[in-house]
Formats: structure tokens, sequence, C-alpha cells
């Protein structure tokens, strides 16, 4: 601290406050910003403190160094070295304490001045101050001074001395005899002293660094090194001393003097301050001259003594607190890794160095960190809106709704994809037309002709035009009126195909869109059964929906207006209404409402304004095209139609891809862009059975989502989704991979069942048909042996639980027999891997409910523990 | 060593030490479960191994399987989760070196005619000293997105292409693509970790900071939530949150952002309101385990004040059942 580089000390008991000492002592207190909001003065240190200057001292001139008393009473009492070799009591702040009082302003006079280098305060025995001076000829350079020490016999003795230091008018303050004087013959550069014992003091002298006992003074340990600067002892690691000479800085080991333990990598400009950190195990910060840039050194193991071959993890980090050069800096005693640095000309900043966090997110969308010693959990707001949740969240809540495990209602996803994915909900919309149209076919198989067309409903409406053939064209006529609409409409039964999976007709040769706009009218898409009725050339239709849906709508004026504007409809080329109706129609919001003045205004056979407005959905657009399009152009639009659906990964497309390769195509590009596997999964499965399935890509899809529902613990979810899958694709049920076998023959029960088709299908016979009827057999079919026995009802395998008594509580039969599939896996046989001890699993589990160790006796297996995966339970319902 | 599995105390027993490494190893990680139990290490002198237990029961027997040289110190590594078959497995290393310029990602690929692992990329845009770095779950896609920590946070995305064109017995060849990248730490980003679709990711970095990306539909990666390590609140996040919403193309965002239910957030009953991350943070799990007794009692100060964040509360585990 050489008078103009500000020096900052932490008080060592108000964790609040703190010294910034250059020519003078200036208390300051810290605060965090929402304490002192627009307090006068107060100074910005970052983002959430501010620091209060409280007081400042300027009587001791001249200082080298300051420390600061480490006892809570008197507090704020300082001791400043001064240039003369002095060492002044001074206090910052109005402690009326009589002791403080006796103590400030005492002074401590070496007998030869020279300058103070360093000071200490001795952390148990407060009274002692150590100070380390230059040298001076033979005198002694470590002085050990007792503050509480009267002046009086000291006056006395040296009384001639006093007056050679003369200025002191109140020569009663003045002390000259230390209590030790040390190093003799050397200069002492920094001072520590030891935690181990009060007694003990670790000096970096001139070239050495020296521990003196004040046992016995007359010995003392030393070792010959630079690396004398700055003494410090780690406060976590009590043997652990740290010093500094240039740039580099040597880790000491207090049990192995000889040598440092460490040597750190040099810096290249000279280090002016080195401090352990207060809070933190084995984290060095370093401080060079003209530097922004605090060095850290996080030592992560202890280095011992012992076994110089283990290498010291050191990981070294640069924290940059402020853009200024730092001229020194203080750890926070307590709070975690704080600091508060200062620069030359004063300015303050509060730092934190974090340390480094460790992120994991858990299967179920939380994340953890560890940042310092406390965990943090961070789990996404359980109200925010559909459309910003993750796809994560939303398969997990699809997968709890039973979202596509109903084979039945596959409608019902509809309902549970949400309200916010147009895409996935017409996607559902479209699954249950070609399996009901399945159904319709195969129900009157006879009087069809159809069935050749069978295997197209799942191939999508590409595949399905371009077999079309037989296309009948016709000029049609308004409906209700004989004037010809100036329209061709193409007829053929694979177009009317396509019409019913569009959902615009049901199943019949004959084209009513009746019941599909009744059913929009109910879902109040007003504008939609407009336009519909509308390509069917019923004016009069879409005038009445548009007026139903004005009044449905309380009046709302642009249906009427829209209304009103149909029914001006003229077929007259250069007429007004044609020309406003053009130009006007595409400032109209409603994208089935723009397309209804583009089809009446548009040229027979050119309907972009209709088949390019990206805005209506795909399948209504599909259904125009088959209705309006001429065979030659029909295919080529819908080719165009699904391979923009395919670039895009757009779900609506799947209605002209069908779960062809095509729609694996698209499907692989809807969960490359949104991960959705799940809906991959249930889809592809309805491709099922059919090559799609086999598709590699679709496999990937499945196993993925099955991997998703494991780690969700969703156990019994994907039990289910094995099941439905193993209903639709056979080959993916996996083989059997355990075998009960006998213990005397080696065969398989199971097999050996099998193998004699009179006596049943695999286990059932074992108990589990639950058929009275039925002979229980409890021997092995191959030899006839008995099969084991279950180790709590002592009966042989293969005796149904209900016949054994006692096992469980009665009120536990009664629940067990409740559920009656788990009724039938309570006679399944079960074993424990480790110890071969087992039996019916139904006694098992309720052996293991109160029990940790097998029900053998004398067997000290703990069975139920082996697996640490035994212990959880699944997340989901049955 | 113990451990704390919901209640039950496990304890935790070594089972084997693994001494080839003659340099500190720098990462451990295991291999994806389709392949069995397998041990990956990097160490130092830029030595990646990986190790397998051929019997899960014995778990004291590991044999060393492959030992690749990288060149470069390795700082971690990261496996491609991937278990579809159309992908071999896939290591990427990431190397804290600063002595070399040069890429500091290396991606290698097992070779079934080989056997072997062979340097498949190196990603030669990252040039900086590399922390973490982490492939992204599959779930299914046709690509692989590989998020690497250096001194920004980038995404990367790789697009392998098609057998026919690169050579049939040669490594994969890989299209690269630098979806991402951010300097918002403002220091070097320390770990980055996705979650299980990979549709976020989360970084930490020298800032303290926890920051949370997350993808729209049309790939553009933004930030969608900023949060202290210390679970403070973060000054001025709220209208960075606000003028990033997902998929600003869609008009039904819009609107729901613009309406009541979606413009407020708010953190669980315990903690006070504020406006800001979407995401919150409001548990503060176990009290720390005595790991060094002194740290703790320095901490003790802290931990008795009541803080309004810092309380634990459960959260509830099966909400849905």
């Amino acid at each position: 601290m050489s008078g103009s580089k500000p020096d900052i000390l932490w008080s060592p008991h108000h964790v609040d406050r703190y010294v910034i000492c250059d020519s003078e002592l200036s208390l300051y207190r810290i605060e965090s910003v929402g304490n002192s909001e627009a307090k006068a003065g107060a100074l910005r240190l970052s983002e959430e403190t501010t620091a209060t200057l409280l007081a400042i001292n300027s009587d001791t001139p001249y200082m080298k160094c300051v420390a600061w008393y480490p006892k809570h009473e008197p507090e704020c009492l300082l001791a400043v070295g001064q240039a003369n070799g002095r060492i002044v009591l001074t206090s910052l702040g109005q402690s009326h304490n009589s002791k403080c009082k006796d103590l400030m302003g005492k002074e401590f006079v070496p007998k030869h001045a020279r300058q103070c280098n360093t000071l200490a305060w001795n952390p148990v025995d407060s009274n002692w101050l150590a100070a380390g001076l230059d040298k001076h000829r033979a005198d002694f350079s470590v002085l050990i001074w007792d503050i509480s020490s009267k002046f009086t016999p000291e006056a006395s003795v040296t009384l001639d001395k006093i007056r050679l230091s003369a200025g002191d008018t109140d020569a009663g303050l003045v002390v000259t005899k230390p209590l030790y004087e040390l190093g003799q013959n050397d200069a002492c550069l920094s001072l520590c002293w030891l935690p181990r014992d009060q007694k003990l003091l670790l000096a970096g002298m001139h070239r050495n660094l020296a521990i003196f006992d004040l046992r016995n003074t007359s010995q003392k340990m030393f070792v010959n090194t630079k690396a004398i600067q700055g003494v410090t002892v780690d406060p976590h690691f009590h043997d652990r001393v740290a010093s500094f000479f240039e740039g580099q800085v040597a880790i000491w080991d207090l049990r192995k003097f000889e040598k440092p333990v460490l040597t750190l990598t040099e810096q290249p400009k000279p280090l002016t301050k080195v401090a352990w950190c207060p809070t933190r195990t084995g984290l060095l910060a370093t401080l060079t001259r003209d530097s922004n840039i605090i060095r850290l050194y996080d030592m992560q193991h202890t280095p011992t003594p012992i076994g110089d071959e283990t290498e010291p993890t050191i990981i070294e980090r640069n924290v940059q607190p402020c853009e200024n050069h730092i001229a020194s800096f203080a750890w926070h005693p307590s709070s975690q890794n704080r600091m508060v640095v200062v620069t030359p000309n004063r300015s303050m900043t509060d730092f934190t160095v974090f340390e480094r966090i460790s992120l994991a997110w858990s299967s179920t969308g939380s994340l953890m960190w560890a940042c310092g010693r406390h965990l943090y959990e961070c789990t996404e707001e359980r109200n925010a809106s559909s459309v910003e949740k993750d796809i994560s969240t939303k398969m997990r809540q699809r997968a709890q709704s039973r979202y596509g495990h109903d084979t039945e209602q596959v409608w019902r996803n509809y309902l549970l994809a949400g309200d916010d994915d147009p895409q996935l909900k017409s996607l559902w919309l479209f699954f249950p037309i070609p399996a009901s149209l399945m159904k319709q076919y195969t129900e009157d198989l006879e009087q069809k002709p159809l069935v050749n067309k069978l295997p197209l409903v799942y191939s999508g409406i590409k595949n399905i035009v371009k077999s079309s053939s037989g296309t009948v064209e016709s000029w049609c006529c308004w409906n209700g009126s004989d004037r010809q609409a100036n329209v061709i409409r193409y007829h053929s039964d694979e177009r009317c195909l396509a019409l019913q999976l569009c959902g615009w007709i049901k199943r019949g040769p004959e084209i009513d869109v009746e019941p599909f706009l009744q059913s929009l009218e109910v879902e109040r898409e007003w504008e939609r059964a407009a336009a519909v009725a509308l390509f069917n050339l019923d004016i009069r239709r879409a005038i009445q929906i548009l007026n139903k849906g004005a009044s449905a709508e309380k009046g709302d004026l642009n249906l009427n207006v829209v209304a009103m504007a149909l029914s001006g409809y003229t077929d007259e080329k250069n007429s007004l209404w044609r020309e406003m109706c053009s130009s006007l129609r595409l400032q109209l919001n409603n994208p089935h409402l723009c397309v209804m003045f583009a089809f009446l205004t548009s040229e027979p056979g050119s309907y972009d304004g209709v088949l390019y407005e990206s805005s209506m959905a795909v399948r209504d657009r599909v259904a125009f095209a088959c209705m309006f399009l001429s065979d030659s152009q029909l295919p080529r639009y819908i080719e165009k139609l699904a391979s923009e659906m395919k670039e895009a990964g757009n779900l609506e497309g799947i209605l002209l891809t069908g779960l062809t390769k095509d729609g694996v195509d698209l499907m692989e590009s809807y969960v490359d862009r949104t991960g959705d596997v799940q809906t991959a999964s249930f889809c592809m499965l309805k491709g099922s059975p059919g090559e799609v399935v086999k598709d590699s890509r679709v496999q990937c899809w499945i196993e993925n989502y099955r991997n998703l529902l494991d780690a969700w613990r969703f156990w019994h979810k994907r039990a289910e989704f094995d099941i439905h899958r193993s209903k639709l694709d056979p080959s993916s049920k996996p083989l059997a991979q355990v075998f009960v076998s006998c213990n005397f023959c080696g065969k398989s029960i199971s097999y050996s069942c099998s193998a004699m088709p009179h006596q049943g299908r695999g286990f059932s016979q074992y108990g589990v048909s639950g058929s009275p009827t039925k002979s229980k057999v409890t021997s092995c079919p191959g030899c006839r042996k008995p099969l084991p026995r279950c180790a709590l009802c002592l009966m042989n395998m293969g005796t149904p639980v209900s016949s054994c008594p006692g096992a469980g509580k009665s009120d536990e039969k009664v629940d067990l027999s409740k559920d009656k599939k788990l009724a039938q896996l309570n006679n399944w046989f079960t074993w424990c891997h480790n110890c071969r001890h087992g039996g019916h699993t139904g006694h098992m589990l309720s052996w293991f409910r109160d029990h940790t160790e097998c029900p053998v006796s004398a067997c000290t297996c703990k069975c139920m523990q082996l697996d640490t995966t035994g212990n959880l339970v699944p997340l989901d319902s049955v | 060593m113990t451990a704390c599995v919901r209640g039950a105390v496990l304890k935790m027993i070594k089972r084997t030490t693994l001494v080839d490494s003659r340099t500190s190893v720098t990462d451990v990680k295991f291999a994806p479960k389709h392949m069995g139990l397998m041990l990956t290490t990097c160490s130092a002198d830029g030595v990646v191994r990986i190790y397998e237990a051929p019997d899960v029961m014995n778990l004291s027997q590991w044999s060393l399987q492959h030992e690749i040289s990288c060149k470069l110190s390795c700082s971690c590594i990261s496996w491609n989760p991937s278990s579809s078959r159309t992908h071999s497995p896939m290591i990427a290393v990431g190397s804290d070196d600063n002595v070399n310029v040069g890429g500091k990602v290396q991606i290698y690929e097992y070779n079934e005619n080989t056997r072997k692992y062979g340097k498949a990329e190196t990603l030669a845009t990252v040039t900086d000293p590399v922390h973490d770095i982490a492939f992204a779950p599959n779930l299914g896609r046709s690509f692989h997105v590989l998020a690497v920590a250096t001194k920004d946070v980038r995404i990367f995305k790789l697009l392998p292409l098609r057998k026919e064109l690169s050579s049939s017995s040669g490594p994969t060849k890989f299209e690269i693509q630098t979806v991402a990248q951010f300097e918002n730490h403002n220091s070097q980003v320390w770990r980055v970790s996705w979650n299980i679709t990979s549709t976020l990711l989360a970084s930490s970095g020298d800032d303290g900071c926890v920051r949370l990306w997350k993808a729209n539909y049309m790939d553009n990666w933004k930030c969608t939530g900023i949060l202290k390590g210390d679970g403070s609140p973060v000054n001025g996040t709220s209208n960075q949150i606000f003028n990033s919403p997902l998929g600003s193309a869609n008009q039904t965002i819009q609107n729901s952002l613009n309406g009541a239910s979606a413009g407020r957030y708010f953190f669980p009953p315990l903690d006070p309101p504020r406006a800001g991350s979407r995401w919150s943070s409001y548990a503060q799990l176990l009290p720390p385990p005595t790991l060094i007794e002194q740290t703790c009692d320095a901490d003790s100060v802290n931990s008795q004040l009541p803080h309004p964040r810092r309380r634990y509360t459960t959260q509830p585990e099966n909400e849905w059942v």
C-alpha cells in the first residue's frame, strides 16, 4: 500500500462493512439496492448492491499497512503500520467502549525507525500484534506487541528513547517494549499467525520463510526460498500456506516444509495480492500489477505430503470483475465466493465468482443444477399456454390421457391432441374415415365390386387419383335453377372415394354433402360450410348457411354482407359484380369467404385462387380439386401439394400420401421438425399390416417412443402400447425370453405343454386360467416330477393362490381378487435371481411389502433390494 | 459413500478402478443403453478409452475395448444416443487445448468393417477451448444435433449424407450446419444439457446464469429463460422474453401472447411473483451435504436466514396420475 494505491479490508465481524485504505481510512457499508433506494451518496457496486461511506479517518499519515482487530469488541479498531515503523491503534466509528478509548491512539515504537511492512493480529490471543519491519543492522525485524500492556513500566525503562522519538505530546500512550523480538539481522516482508497453535508465527523473511515458536524463541524452523511475500494460511486447511515472489505463487505444506508442494504457473506481471477464499476450500485468488483480471486457482485435491507422484488437479480461471485495472480485492468473509474489488481511483465493484454450474434435465422436464452448495430445481410453468409448452410435456400429458391407445374410437385422439395443433387434429380427423370405410366395405363385400380398391384407402389420395379411370365429365347446373353453371364437374369411383376420404361425403354412389354441411353448422364453421355448399353449386344453401351463421353469431355483419354479395352473383363476364368481387375478395380475412368469390369469378378449369389458398384446410382443397380438375390436372396438382406437405412435414398431407413410403417421408420431416415420435408411432401403426411398419424409420420411432415411456416410468402405458402394437403388427411380438424349466428333466414346462395340444396352451393350466373344472397341474408335464413349492404357502407351484389359506391378510385377499388381471398374475412363478428362492407372485408381493429378506428361513438374501430399480414405482395408472 | 434415492439410503460400493490413464481423466460417460454396459473416459493426454463390462452382474471386470488417440488434450466426450440401426455408434470429443489452432471438436464413428473407431468429422469452426459437449437425444430424427460449450453456446446439426454419395466402407460424411451461436453468457460457457426430446437446451456459464434455449418450428433458436445460478431474480429479462415469442410466424402465438392468460408469468406460491422467465426455480432441495465441515459452518449464517426462495417444496411427482 504505497499511499496512492488503495487496499481493501473486510471487517472480520460485520459482513456489510469494509475499509478502503490509501492515504486515509474510509469505512463503507454495503447494502442491497432494495434497502437503500435513492439514498444520496450511495455508490453503486453492482446491480444489486450499493455502498455508503460511513466514516473517514485521516489521522494517521504515512500508512504502510493496516490490520483489523479480530475480536468483536472493540469494533472498528485498526492497527496502522507507518513508514517509520511505528504502529498506531486507531478507530473508525464512535465506539464509547472504555477499553477502546484506552487503546485509541496508542503507539508502539521500535528501537530504530524503519518501514513497517506488515501487521498481524493473533487470532486467539487478540492482544498480541505482530509487526514485520525492514532490516536495520542487527536489530530484530519481527516485533510482537501486547496492546494491553501498561505503558508505565516501559516508560521508566526507555524514557530516553521516547524522547528521541519526539513529537508525541502524549508520551503516556507510547509503548516501546515489545513482548517478543524475533528475526534478528533480517527483514520481514509478510507475517501470519498459524491457526495450528496460537504461539506459532509464520514470517516471510528476506530470503526464507520462517516459523517462529513463541514458546521457544531461540529456535526457528525455516526454509530458504524467494517466495516470501504475502504469506497466507488456507482457512480450510491449516497446513496449507501460499506465498509469492514476482509472478509465481508457491503453495506450502507445513507438514513437509522443505519445498513447496506446488508452484503455480508463472504470471507475466508481478503479483500484488494472493488470498484464499474463506467460503470455499482450495480456491486461491491472485492479482497482478496493472491488470483487470483476477486469476483463480481451484485446487480440487488437497496435496498430500506423502506420495509425490499424485498429480494435483488445479483448474485455472480468469475473472474480470471490472473494466479498469484492479488495485486490490477482498473476499467477503461469509457470502459465497463474493469479493469487492477496488481500482486505483477508488471505484469499487461488488463481484461474485460463480462456481461452474453443472446441469441436468430430468426425464419429466425439470432442470436441476448445482450452484455453490445448493441444488436448484426448475420446472416449466404449469399454466403455460399450450402453444408454449414443450413437446416433451405435451407428449407426456397425451400419454397420460391414453392418447393413441383407443383403437375403437380413434376420433378420441382428436380431442386428446389438444387445441393448439390444427395439423394434429386434422390427422386424427382423417384416420377414422378409412377405418370406417374399410369396415363398411368388408360388411357388404358381396354386393360391391369395389373390393379391389380396398387397399387403396390407406394408400392416400395421391395413389387413388393416379389409378382413376372412367371419369365422366358433366356440365353442371346451379342447384335449384336451370341456369347452366360455367363449370365442368368430374365424376369417377376413385374421385368419389377421395371425397369420402376428405370427409365431404359419406359412403354411397350419390354425392350428397348435406350431412357434412349440417355437421359443420353444428360446429359453427359457417364460412367453411358456405364454401362447401357453394362448391357443390348450391348458392341458395350457401346463402342460407351464412344467414344462419349471422344470426347465430349475434348479427355478424360480415356474414350477412357476404350473403348479400353472393346473392348478386352473375355469370356475366364483364359485369361490375365480377370486377369488384375479384378485387375486393382479397380483403376478406376469412380464407373460406375469400375462396368462394375466387371460385365464382374464376374461369372454368383454372381455380388457382382456390387450390393455392394455403390457409384453407388441405382436405377441402383436395376435395375441391377432385370435383373440378380434369384427369390431367388433378394428379399434377395432388403431386405438387403432396411434395409441398412432405417438405414442410405437414401432417395434413397424410391424406394425400396415405400410409405409404411417401407418408413415411412426410412423417420423417414432421418428426425432424417436432420430435413427436408419439404421433408418428401411432399413426404408422395404423398402416399395418403393410410395408410401412417394416420401414426402419418407423421401427426407430416406435423404439424411441417406448424408451420415452420407460424414461417417464409410464410402464403400464408402455405395456399397453406393446399390446396395441402386437395386435396391429404381429411380427413385433417379442419371443419369450424367460422359461420355467423343470428342475429334474430341464425341459421348459410351458414348451412341453404346448407340445401337447390337448392340455391347453402355455401356462393356462397352471392355475392361471382360474377355471375350476380344469385339473391343476402341479407336476412337470415332461417327467411328471412335482413342481417346486412356494416358499410361503409350501404348496407345489401350479396350485392357485386362492386355494391356499393364510398367506396374506384377509383384507389383502379381497383387494387382490378385485383386480382380475392381478389375480391371474398372483399364481405366477416368481423367483429371486440371486438366491433362487421363490413362489407364487401374489405371496411374494405381500411378503416383500413388509420384509426385506427372503422368506426362506436361514436365507439372508435381500431379494427386493438387489435391484435398485426395484424401489421405483410406475408413475402412471394402470 | 452413500446416496439418497427417494428416502432410501443406498450404499455406494466401489466395484473397480480403471487405471489405464497416465494423466488426468477429464470426462467419463456411459455409452447409450442399447450398446450394452460400456464406459468411456477421456484424458488430458488426448486418449479416449472405451471399456466394456461383458457381464452386468460382475462390475469388477471391465475390459478396455478401444483406445482412440485424439492428438489434442480432451476435455469432454459425448455419445450419440441414437439407437437407430442406420446410425453407427458415434462419439464427439471436445478439447480444451489452447495451443493448437484448428477444430476443437472431433467426431469419431465406429466402422463395422474395421471394428475400430475412426474420425468422421472435425468441426473446424470451433477453434476455442471446448468445455462441454452434448449430443441431443435423437428421438427418431434423421439428423444429429450437437451442442458445444466454448466461449459461447453453439448448436450444430449433422445431416448424414446418403451412403451412395460417400464411399460405402469409409466413415459417414456429414453436412454440418451451425444452427445457432449465442454469446449471451458474455463469458466462458461451462455446461450444456439437452432435455429428453432435445427441444430445450440449458447452458451455464461464468456469468453465473443458467440459460434455456428453445427452437421454434422454423428451427430458429431463441433464449426462452434466464435464471441466476443462486435462484435470485434476473433484472431486465421481461422484455427479452416478450420479444422472443416462439414461432413468431404463427398468428395464434401472437394472440396468446397478447392475451391475458399467457402474458403473465407466476412463480409457484412460495415465491413472490416476478415477471420474466417462464421458468421458475423454486425448490432448493436437500440441505447441502457436509462435504467440508468448515465451509458448511461458514454458510450456516446464510442458510438460517429465512429466504423466500430458499424453502424446500415437495414437487408433486405424480401430478397427472
